[in-house]
Parts: structure tokens; sequence; C-alpha cells
């Protein structure tokens, strides 16, 4: 049947037919959308020019960053609180998403039982935190406890996700040897499904907890708590080295989680004797791209 | 040897003191944040009894598929998204090259490269959003600056990711020709990993167009201005509407790139 690749003259492989258009469609497409695009943003070339020094302008009067001033006004407690609030609205998540995750997986969970629970999970993802604390301030008012709560309900959507992908990923044999002694459903998650997928769903918690430092950080912009609050009262002042100093304390925290968890989700996974990148379900891509997100999926 | 015995049952294995202490700290510390927090138990049963419920319906969809009040508006979401993720990949491309040890024209360009863009990473989304449209002005250019910086970041860790996971063989063989940099990356690299850049760029699309219902909340332009807009006159029922429209256009345009990077990869 194979009759090989035709050669060309000089015994090369001829190139494919047909590419070279595709690809002229391709850019053309791709300059159409974004000069369509652009007529919608506002653009002149004056703007355009003027943006980026307009930007490092901003930056550079951030410098000398005022830490003695910003350490005044509370400025690391905010840091912290935005550390707390995402603790505390992971933990939410976790212990929410956990049991749903069992009703939601194919391999554990009926049809009529799972199709709902997953459609609860797409529907949380689809609503932002800050939507969700836009929600929640008027019952708990403004404050910490706002943020934390619409980072937990935000969480269950992405933590269940992951979770029920980790279930449907065991392996079944435990699940059949505790059918075999008699156990019922309950039994079987616990001893069958549980002590496998803990590794990797603890990690996923972790890993959840960096991005919700971020999401913390930004909910305080609308009042919920932490330190985005601090952020937007100083850039109202215009008070830009104050600001640099807020962002650089929020940097420093925040790489230090990250590095931190990372090491502790490398050590859970290789504890279970998985390979060191293996975090959400087996699926390494979805991993890394969730984890620089910051939105989450 | 007398005869077979019945194995005794294995002891189970007991938590050491070091499980003991670390479960003891992340009790402490969790306690510790839940005061902090304002952890209040009664919101749970409060929530349904919120007083904002009854302003969620109905949907005047009338009002919602307006051009003016808010397709406009959605439209102008999907532009910045479009130009966000053009601007932010493209400019990944170049960096992530040099990002990769593989790929990377010397040592000290690779390091300064990643820590610039840890640094990016770690500042959160809407704080970008915000310092830029201080910087240039509120509205969809600052947004689209704004999110051109997140995708650049996105993009540029997924995409150094897979040039370092990239098959360093073709690599050797153009260098084996006496080829430059440049002229070895174009031939030897970027042919094995163009594939993963489309995907991942179809990817970073999708997260840019939920990313920017949001952006307008700080004044950085899209469909997030209307929200902001609508939300201080309690018009919970027109934000509703909004929410659902934004979510039948993220699953579509999902459905979509689900579909093309299946093709893809």
């Amino acid at each position: 049947m194979a009759t090989g690749p035709t050669t060309g003259t000089d015994g090369r492989p001829a190139a494919p037919t047909g590419t070279a258009r595709r690809r002229l469609a391709m850019g053309a497409l791709l300059v159409l959308a974004v000069g369509w695009s652009i007529t919608g943003l506002e653009v002149t070339v004056d703007r355009l020019l003027g943006a980026p020094g307009d930007a490092w302008d901003i930056f550079r009067r951030m410098f000398p960053p005022a830490f003695a001033e910003a350490a005044e006004r509370g400025v690391v407690g905010k840091v912290f609180e935005s550390v707390h609030i995402a603790w505390i609205g992971t933990l939410i998540g976790a212990l929410a998403s956990l049991p749903l995750a069992f009703l939601a997986a194919g391999n554990v969970a009926p049809a009529w039982v799972r199709v709902p629970v997953r459609q609860l999970f797409n529907v949380i993802r689809a609503v932002p935190e800050l939507i969700l604390a836009m929600i929640l301030i008027p019952i708990t008012g403004l404050g910490p406890w706002a943020g934390a709560l619409a980072i937990g309900v935000h969480s269950i959507g992405t933590l269940g996700k992951w979770a029920t992908e980790a279930i449907e990923g065991i392996d079944e044999g435990p699940l059949e040897a505790v059918a075999a002694t008699g156990g019922r459903w309950a039994s079987s998650m616990r001893w069958g499904v549980l002590p496998q997928i803990l590794p990797v769903v603890t990690s996923q918690w972790l890993f959840r907890f960096e991005i919700n430092v971020r999401a913390s950080a930004v909910l305080g912009m609308i009042g919920a708590g932490g330190v985005g609050s601090e952020l937007v009262s100083q850039l109202v002042f215009r008070n830009f080295p104050a600001v640099g100093a807020v962002l650089l304390m929020t940097i420093v925290v925040v790489l230090a989680i990250d590095t931190v968890s990372a090491a502790v989700r490398r050590r859970i996974i290789r504890g279970a004797g998985r390979a060191p990148g293996d975090v959400v379900g087996g699926d390494r891509n979805a991993a890394v791209l969730v984890d620089l997100t910051g939105i989450g999926r | 040897m007398n005869g077979p015995t019945v194995a005794a049952r294995p002891t189970r294995p007991r938590p050491g003191a070091r499980t003991w202490v670390i479960v003891g700290v992340l009790i402490t510390y969790t306690v510790f944040a839940g005061r902090q927090v304002g952890f209040d138990i009664s919101t749970f049963w409060n929530v349904w009894s919120n007083p904002l419920w009854e302003k969620f319906w109905p949907v005047p969809w009338d009002w919602v598929l307006d051009w003016h009040n808010v397709l406009d508006p959605l439209l102008e979401t999907f532009q910045i998204a479009v130009v966000a993720t053009l601007v932010g990949c493209g400019l990944a491309l170049p960096l992530a090259f040099i990002m990769s040890p593989l790929t990377s024209p010397n040592r000290l360009t690779m390091i300064v490269s990643r820590s610039v863009m840890n640094v990016v990473r770690a500042v959160p989304d809407l704080f970008w959003a915000k310092l830029l449209v201080t910087a240039v002005g509120i509205g969809a250019f600052a947004g689209s600056w704004a999110l051109s910086v997140f995708s650049l970041a996105v993009m540029v860790k997924l995409f150094s990711e897979t040039v370092d996971g990239a098959d360093p063989r073709p690599l050797e063989a153009a260098r084996a020709t006496g080829g430059r940099h440049l002229p070895v990356i174009r031939t030897g690299v970027l042919p094995t990993v163009l594939p993963e850049y489309v995907a991942y760029g179809l990817y970073v699309f999708e997260l840019n167009i939920r990313a920017s219902v949001v952006l307008g909340l700080v004044g950085a332009g899209g469909i997030g201005r209307v929200i902001e807009a609508q939300r201080q006159y309690f018009r919970f029922d027109r934000v509703l509407g909004i929410l659902l429209l934004v979510f039948v256009v993220v699953i579509v345009i999902e459905q979509v790139s689900v579909a093309v990077r299946k093709r893809l990869v």
C-alpha cells in the first residue's frame, strides 16, 4: 500500500501540498482579527507610543519603596491577612469539594448523581471570586470573611473537578477487594478509593492554596480583606513609593509561599511513588496550566 | 518449623512524632487564621435569607440582549482578549527560548529572564490592571495592556517547559551543520514545539476571556465595567443576566478551542 514519500529531482521529499495556502489563510485571518480588535480599543498611535513611557514613569516613581510608611500603616498585617483568607478559603473549598467529588466520578457514582454534581462544578467555576465576594459582602459585611467565603466557594469548582479526575484515574483492584469482603459503597470509598487519591488530592489543595493567595490579594480591592485595599488606596493618593512597598511585600510573600508549597507538593507526590511532575490526576500539563493563571479553571 | 501457622496481623504503622507536630502546627494555624478572618459559621445559613437573592430574578433579557447595554462591551472584552493573547504570546515565543537551558544563548540571560518572569507572575493579574489603569488611563487600552502582561507570564512559563522537554537531537543535528544560534533554533527546535505553542495560545485565549470579565471592575474596560456599574445600583438581575451570557460565550469558545487543540497535539 505505502508508496513512500514522493521525491523531487534532488532526492528530497517534496513539501506537503496545500501548506502554503493554508498558512496564508491563517495569517490573513489573524491579521483581520487583530485589526478588527484594535478598532475597539481606543488605540491611537499617540497612546501606543506614550504607553510604555507612562508605565515606566510610574514604575520609576515607586523607587525607593517607602517601607517604613507602609509598615506604619499595617501593610505587613494586611499581607498576612491575605494569606489567612486564602488558607481558610482553601480549607472550606477542600472540605466541601472532597465528598462532592465522590458523587461526580464516573467509576463510583451513578449517572443521575454524577451529571448534576458536575454541572454544579462547572457553574461554580464560571463565577469569578470577585463577583461572589460582591454578593457575599451584604451578608457578611466588608471584611476578610467575605473574601474567605468567596474563595472557598469558588475553590469548590476547581478542587471538585480535579479530585473527580483523580478518582476516575484510580486502580480498580482495591474496589473489587472491598466488594469481595461484602463492603458497602461507603466502605469501598473509604478503604478502596480514599487511600489512593489522598496524596494527589492533598497536593491539589496546596496548589489551589497558592492560587488563592493571589486571588485573596485581589479581593481586597473590593473591600473583602487583605492587601488589595492598601494597593488601591495608595494608588488613589498617587503615593507611589508606598505602592512600591505594598507590591514588593506581596511579591515576596507570594514567592515564598509558592516555593514552600511546591516543595511540600513534590514531597507528597514522591512519597506516593509517582512521578514528580504528576500533580493533577496525572495530567501534568493541566497542573502547569493552572499553576500559572491565578484565575484557575 | 512446626506446621503452618496463621500469620500474625502486621501491626499498624503509628504516626511518628514529626507527624503530630505538623498536624498540631496546622491546626493551630487554622484556628488562628479562622479568628483573624472572622470565621462565622452562622453565615452558612444566613446566606439563604440574604435580602439580595430576590433582586436576582427575573432576568431582564431585553435589557441584557441589547447592543448598547451589554453586547458592545462584551465585544470589547473579546477584542481585548484577542489583542492581549497575540501580544502576550508573540513576546513569549522568543522569551521562552531565552529562558530554556536547551536554547538559551547564555546562562546569565537565562537566569535573569527567569527571575524577572517569576516576579511578573507573582503580581496578581488585577494588580497589573490597576497599575496600568493608573499609568495609561481608564479604558480598554489599559485592559489589553494588563492582559498582555498576564498572557506573557502564563505563556512563557507553559511554553518554556515545552521547550525544556523538546527533543535535543534535531537541535544537535542543526548545530553539527555549523548553523548559527538563531537558524539552529528555527530549524532544530521550533518545528517540534510549534503545535504545542498554538495549543497553549488557544488556552491562554480562553483564560483571557475569563479574566477580562473582571478587568472592568478596576476600570480596565470590557464587560466588567457594566457589571460594576449595575452592581453599584444593586441591579443584580442584570448582573446575573450578563454572567449567564458570559458563561455561554465562554463555553462556546472553550468547546471550539478544545476541539482545535485536540487536532493540534
